[in-house]
């Protein structure tokens, strides 16, 4: 087992619990994608993992370590990485220098930029744009640049919120294409999706989140085919997105 | 399930009244000391030789229970410190001052108009300073204090660096302290008041909401821009009354009077020792630290050691109680009634 | 008026100006700090530049020697113990520009019980000298600080785009949660940012020495212009606030010719109504998103 959250409650500032002891598990090498309302603390529970929010109650173990209240670097350095909403790009930066602050940790700048080649052979539309600031690009292209940059350093556990949020479909498949490559190159994906159909496509497993506690897991296909969840989750009739 | 956190209005929401054992208990105090306030003048019996002193340091701590009171509006509602707010204090005791001396009108009816010309030059000033979200409205009024100054060292029409006299109140001498006393009690009463409402009011819940969150409070559709420059106008009303006042009781007008960053710094020490975004705060904090003031012998004014002492006692605050010991209080449930008018 | 003479000593004067802006604006950028206590750490460093200079015969150059490095650890020290409680609160601006406020009170009144309030300067050959280029006479010590400014400021360019940790500060300050989550130790570069921000008040204080005549409440003047200068340039841009550093020293050099010394700080604090009146944002800001 990669990761382990056991009866884990956290808020922010001083109110109340938006986690509430919740407990889950993630296996190596899966895609997992969490759904659910709004308020429902999905964020909040990657921001808990990445290190951004410290939990109140509970534990969170990486590979049997309690990694709980440590630091985006230092989860970082176990290979723990978040890709937050946005904005998270550094918008004045070019998109080469963006992916070269991806690639901070790694000390050896000649294996940075060797990773800086691939991730351009990768992804040629930022190879394209690899002068203009991060900030010009589009949405789409912003979001992309986002999970490239967060390869740079080669996670082990890779967590993604919201990954087309505010994208246009094209954009969305686009992005959920690269998510699909970042499957097979074999890193453990934790999603947070508001499209449920798309995250529940790309992805193994579900969690189904609500007030703060998961409410269901199973594998995705079922959950999205199960007729209970969904009607309180994902509206009356299967859309198609 | 409503989420709080991402809710400024209700996270912020001011705690509930009293029970109505502590209503009863508040009213009472209140009328006690109002009695005790209203009924000092004639103390003299009691208190004999220290009859002028005493009239003199509490009319120096309601002097400052307005200006901390006030100034609690912008920088402890609104959480937009201002660090000139004693340009407002300066403006009224030069606007009466200078009255006084070509028309010869009382500071005391002048005061009232002092209080309208501090509200419209706060109007004025936060319609400029107040459009951005961010420190520059702080930068603002540090700059504004040093331009008051500048300009009041150099205007002949008030005697520059050197000041202007004022003629000298027609009082009989044993009640010559009296009047002073009323028209700052007077003051002060109005400050706490005008506190009181804005607190309880829409504005009031309002500068809660846009000192918590700015950006969260526009969302919701307050209007963030409004609020905060009624409320820096607001501020500068009762530091241009008590200026008037402070200015006839000195005989003398000179700059290093009023535009002193000590001055501005006093103010927010009071505020935030006794507790800032609270109506009983200031007023705790302001009698707390001219008490103390008095117990070590130094000057209202700034001394080397006054700074020093001033500014670590706010770093301490800051750090270690920084709601101040109305907020402490009321946070471990321990809030008397009567200091309990949020 | 001879406006080619006002103009060289506004730009001169104005590049040491840039260099103490510099340092304020990098403090705002990383870390969001309005530092009010920036001017009596530069009146730290000027103090110092002052006693090593009547103690010991230092030049203020040489006390740069001094003055740079101790402010830096000085900074750190501060940084370290002073800042990290308020780190989660809520009201985290508010809190730290009062927390710098009532620093600057502390060492105001220290300085002044040190040193009285006589005013201090220290007073070099070359603050009394000119150079002669043509017509123009360029005041020697106002020179030299400009090309000092000018070396500092290259190479507080040079840090912050070429080195590991120089691209950490850019991090943060334009993004300080994308910068942690790509590992950046966001406290820690917050500590060295303040560091080098102390670093270069440091050595605006050691250049003021000579130039003006200082007292422990001088700050509040230089901090009130710096900020005007920072307000004006767009709140967190180095480029910005050396642009506005070199702009309001001349017009400022122009309103003291014309209307005497006395009012030439006025220019600052006019300019930041005006800046505020018309394009709030400041030159090279950005306008405030929704």
């Amino acid at each position: 087992m990669l990761l382990e959250l056991d009866n884990v409650s956290a808020g922010y500032g001083g109110g109340p619990d938006i986690v509430d002891e919740l407990s889950l598990e993630v296996e190596e090498g899966r895609t997992y994608c969490m759904i659910g309302p709004n308020g429902a603390g999905k964020s909040t529970v990657l921001k808990l993992i990445g290190g951004i929010l410290a939990p109140r109650s509970g534990s969170i173990g990486f590979h049997g370590h309690e990694v709980g209240g440590l630091r985006p670097d230092q989860l970082l350095q176990r290979g723990i990485c978040l890709v937050p909403q946005d904005p998270s790009l550094f918008t004045k930066m070019s998109v080469r220098k963006n992916l070269m602050m991806g690639a901070y940790l790694e000390s050896d700048r000649s294996v940075a930029r060797d990773r800086l080649d691939e991730i351009f052979s990768m992804f040629p539309i930022l190879a394209d744009k690899e002068r203009q600031p991060a900030g010009t690009l589009s949405g789409g292209q912003q979001q992309i640049l986002l999970l490239a940059r967060a390869l740079m350093i080669r996670p082990a556990f890779m967590m993604i919120d919201e990954p087309s949020l505010g994208l246009a479909p094209q954009a969305a498949d686009q992005v959920f294409e690269i998510i699909a490559e970042l499957k097979s190159l074999g890193i453990t994906l934790l999603l947070v999706e508001q499209s449920v159909e798309r995250g529940l496509a790309v992805s193994d497993w579900a969690f189904v989140l609500d007030l703060g506690q998961k409410r269901f897991e199973g594998p995705s296909d079922q959950i999205l085919a199960d007729p209970r969840i969904r009607e309180l989750y994902m509206g009356k009739a299967p859309t198609v997105e | 399930m409503v989420d709080t956190h991402q809710d400024p209005l209700l996270a912020t929401q001011p705690p509930a009244q009293p029970s109505s054992n502590g209503r009863r208990s508040r009213v009472v105090c209140s009328i006690g000391l109002t009695g005790l306030l209203l009924l000092l003048p004639l103390s003299r019996p009691i208190v004999g030789g220290l009859y002028n002193y005493v009239m003199q340091v509490a009319t120096i701590a309601l002097m400052w229970v307005a200006l901390a009171t006030s100034w609690n509006l912008i920088g402890g509602y609104a959480g937009y410190i201002s660090l000139g707010n004693n340009v407002f204090f300066g403006i009224g005791g030069y606007l009466a001052g200078a009255l006084l001396v070509y028309q010869g009108w009382s500071p005391f009816v002048t005061a009232l108009l002092a209080g309208l010309v501090g509200f419209l030059v706060g109007l004025m000033v936060g319609l400029i300073t107040l459009r951005t979200r961010g420190p520059a409205f702080i930068i603002a009024t540090i700059a504004l204090l040093l331009m008051a100054a500048l300009i009041f060292d150099n205007w002949e029409l008030v005697g520059g660096a050197n000041g202007l006299s004022l003629p000298l109140p027609q009082f009989p001498r044993d009640w010559a302290r009296a009047p002073f006393y009323l028209a700052m009690l007077i003051a002060a009463a109005g400050s706490v008041v005008l506190s009181w409402k804005v607190a309880h009011s829409k504005l009031g819940l309002g500068l809660r909401a846009l000192a918590q969150d700015e950006v969260k409070a526009e969302v919701l559709g307050i209007d963030t821009k409004r609020y905060k420059i009624i409320a820096f106008a607001l501020s500068g009303i009762f530091p241009a009354v008590v200026g008037a006042i402070w200015g006839y009781s000195l005989t003398y007008l000179r700059p290093s009077i009023f535009f002193t960053i000590g001055i501005a710094a006093q103010m927010v020490l009071m505020a935030i020792i006794g507790g800032r975004a609270t109506v009983a705060g200031p007023a705790v904090g302001a009698i707390l630290l001219v008490t103390l003031n008095e117990a070590s012998v130094s000057q209202f004014g700034s001394s080397e050691l006054n700074i020093v002492v001033t500014g670590g006692i706010l770093i301490v605050v800051l750090l270690f109680f920084p709601l101040g010991i109305v907020g402490s209080l009321r946070q471990r449930g321990k809030l008397p009634a009567f200091l309990d008018w949020d | 008026m001879n406006i080619p003479q006002t103009l060289i000593l506004g730009l001169v004067l104005g590049g040491v100006y840039a260099l103490m802006a510099s340092g304020v604006t990098l403090l705002f950028g990383v870390m969001r700090i309005v530092n009010l206590a920036h001017g009596v750490f530069m009146l730290l460093a000027a103090y110092g530049a002052f006693f090593l200079f009547t103690e010991w015969g230092f030049d203020p150059f040489l006390s740069l020697i001094v003055t740079m490095p101790s402010m830096f650890i000085f900074g750190m020290v501060i940084h370290r113990f002073l800042f990290p409680r308020l780190e989660g609160s809520d009201r985290y601006s508010e809190m730290t520009v009062l927390l710098t406020f009532g620093l600057a009170l502390v060492l105001e009144g220290l300085l002044g019980f040190f040193f009285t309030g006589i005013f201090r300067s220290t007073s070099p050959a070359y603050a009394t000298e000119s150079i002669l280029l043509g017509d123009l006479f360029i005041p020697k010590g106002q020179l030299y600080g400009a090309v000092a400014s000018v070396v500092l400021l290259l190479a507080l360019g040079a840090l912050l785009g070429y080195t590991k940790i120089g691209h950490a500060i850019q991090a943060t300050s334009q993004n300080r949660t994308a910068a942690q989550t790509v590992g950046v130790n966001v406290s820690r570069v917050s500590t060295f940012a303040f560091g080098v921000g102390m670093a270069l008040a440091g050595a605006a204080g050691s250049l003021m020495s000579y130039l003006f005549t200082f007292f422990p409440g001088q700050h509040w003047q230089w901090i009130a212009i710096l900020l005007s200068l920072i307000v004006l340039g767009g709140m967190g841009s180095i480029r910005g606030a050396i642009v506005g550093a070199l702009l309001l020293a001349v017009l400022a050099g122009f309103v003291s010719n014309a209307f005497g010394a006395t009012w030439s700080p006025m220019t600052f604090y006019l300019a930041l109504f005006v800046i505020l009146l018309i394009r709030p944002e400041g030159l090279f800001g950005e306008k405030e998103a929704v």
